[in-house]
């Protein structure tokens, strides 16, 4: 329950927020802007906003020189499949924890959750050999791997707390109906567990997509995603902001339009389980 | 006692079943990993691991690397203001919007947008608005404030605070969020009566609703401090650790020495260190927070 304002206060405030919503927003548009202006034009100053000779020049450059779609098709592979991947290891032990607990469970979670707070780098040889030792260093398999293995505890859990607001009654009539096991998976808690599934996915999409400690480290020019393309794009080529911005703006678009037309999904999963 | 243990190892053993994947799968990558690195971090090794122990001669050397000490520095204030600012900004500005404003979905889904990010796409855009010649500064400079400087990327003294404002932007909308529904949580009655009692808001704020609000500030804590600690892409983006040495961090330092200092050994002791920070301050939160109320 919100706190009761008077109506104009609440108009005040409306446009207050509005206007924190656009400043935070500003630094996003200005990138998607600017990769549809000439080079001149995007550090011209003072700066152009809107009336620039609009160019979709950059895109084709972007695309010609460093085959843009290489680099999306690795990140949607990657990050799709460790989302699948991490599904499969998921579900049934958020399963498990969620609707025959033991004492335990709570440990187990904790333990799973602290884990994500550890340091990356403590991990990052002993699976940087490994991967050299499996041959799958610089391929798209090995990221999969590394990115379901660093996200598995996020999922676990999110998984954990959509599941156990499923009432458990249901599953006990459905019992004593005489339902198998399989069948109380596939008709009774799938169907209510697939909006926290969506959420838990997108995050999951979101956060492998973005990862770059990983990417950078162990991929080198075959299964590159696109955070490692910008990356490339910004140190050789640092004084081409347009062409930088088309590439960035290229990386955020698949991001900005899946989160625009799954808002809720968005919010609870970012807020990793959160906000409702 | 022994009859009974049989029959409660195989109770739900579907259940248990179940989970036996993402706990080995934790257990030997992190657990695993982790012990492998600090075992290594006593070791001389150089560009590939050996089993020569050397006893604590790494961490010697590491404390006594200049480089390290600037990235622990930088961490440290990195993450104390990270901490203090993305929460008193999150919570001002959740509680002057606690309330119905239009098209909240939309405006919710906004301020997530840089939290959804890559902290690659955030680095690139900050160096850019913080360039002297095109960014801010020069924008303040055409509307009339001549004298206004603002140039941290290219100063090694505040270089930190020019990724914090980053680091901010992607995450004070997050915090906001994390608030604002913290906020609704709480019942208008506490409102109600703390107006009838003539308490004014601010102290209605800090001495009742805050409190009310632990577990979600507890929360938001573990999610700031989580991505603090992985503090690396956004420099590596955004300052590239530099100009010079100036805005190394942890992470980075080990990367670096680990790949292309071709200094095993340095790269895993400074890993271990991390390590040991991090515990030192998880052990005993998980313990305050967890440790008492195994009943619940």
């Amino acid at each position: 329950m919100a706190r009761a304002v008077t109506n104009n206060r609440k108009a005040l405030n409306t446009a207050i927020a509005w206007t924190i919503g656009l400043l935070i927003f500003f630094p996003i548009l200005w990138t998607i802007l600017t990769s549809f202006k000439t080079e001149a034009q995007a550090i011209s100053d003072p700066p152009v906003f809107l009336f620039f000779d609009w160019t979709l020049e950059n895109y084709s450059v972007v695309q010609e020189r460093s085959n843009y779609m290489r680099f999306l098709w690795n990140s949607v592979v990657i990050a799709g499949g460790s989302t699948i991947l991490g599904l499969i290891i998921a579900v049934p032990a958020a399963w498990s924890m969620a609707f025959v607990p033991s004492k335990r469970t709570k440990d187990i979670l904790l333990w799973m959750l602290s884990t994500k707070m550890l340091p990356a780098v403590g991990v990052l040889y002993p699976i940087y050999l490994i991967f050299i030792k499996m041959g799958i260093l610089d391929t798209r398999t090995g990221l999969v791997i590394v990115m379901m293995l660093i996200n598995l505890p996020i999922i676990v859990w999110m998984l954990y707390t959509y599941f156990r607001e499923i009432p458990g009654e249901i599953l006990e009539a459905s019992r004593m109906d005489g339902a198998s096991l399989k069948e109380e998976i596939i008709y009774i808690l799938t169907p209510m567990a697939v909006p926290g599934i969506a959420s838990t996915m997108l995050l999951n999409f979101i956060l492998a997509w973005n990862e770059a400690f990983w990417t950078l480290n162990l991929t080198a020019a075959k299964a590159a995603p696109l955070t490692a393309f910008i990356a490339s794009y910004s140190s050789p080529e640092g004084l081409f902001y347009a062409k930088l911005s088309a590439a960035s703006t290229m990386a955020i678009a698949p991001i900005l339009i899946l989160g625009w037309f799954s808002q809720k999904q968005l919010v609870r999963g970012l807020t990793f389980g959160a906000v409702k | 006692m022994a009859a009974t243990r049989p029959i409660r190892l195989f109770r739900n053993l579907t259940a248990k079943i179940a989970a036996i994947p993402m706990i080995l799968t934790a257990l030997v990558v992190f657990v695993g990993g982790t012990a492998w690195t600090v075992t290594y971090s006593f070791t001389s090794s150089k560009l590939l691991p050996r089993t020569k122990f050397v006893g604590l001669d790494q961490y010697e050397r590491l404390w006594a690397t200049p480089r390290w000490l600037v990235s622990i520095e930088n961490l440290l204030i990195y993450g104390v203001c990270m901490m203090v600012l993305s929460l008193v900004l999150g919570f001002l500005l959740a509680a002057l919007l606690d309330q119905k404003i239009r098209y909240e979905n939309t405006f919710r889904t906004i301020l997530l947008y840089p939290f959804a990010l890559s902290f690659i796409v955030t680095g690139l855009v900050w160096q850019w608005l913080l360039n002297p010649d095109f960014g801010i500064q020069s924008v303040i400079h055409r509307l009339g404030w001549e004298s206004f400087d603002f140039n941290p990327l290219y100063n090694a003294d505040i270089v930190i605070f020019g990724v914090l404002i980053a680091g901010l932007w992607q995450g004070s909308g997050l915090v906001m969020c994390l608030m604002l529904a913290g906020l609704r949580g709480i019942d208008q009655e506490i409102w109600k009566a703390s107006r009838v009692d003539g308490i004014p808001a601010w102290k209605t704020y800090i001495f009742i609703i805050i409190p009310m609000m632990r577990p979600v500030f507890i929360t938001t804590l573990v999610i700031i401090a989580s991505g603090i600690v992985r503090l690396y892409d956004l420099i590596v983006a955004q300052t590239g650790g530099g100009p010079g040495i100036a805005s190394d961090v942890p992470a980075k330092y080990v990367y670096d020495y680990m790949f292309q200092g071709q200094n095993l050994g340095q790269g895993f002791a400074a890993s271990t260190m991390m390590l040991l920070a991090v515990l030192v301050v998880v052990i005993p939160w998980a313990y305050l927070e967890f440790g008492g109320k195994k009943r619940v």
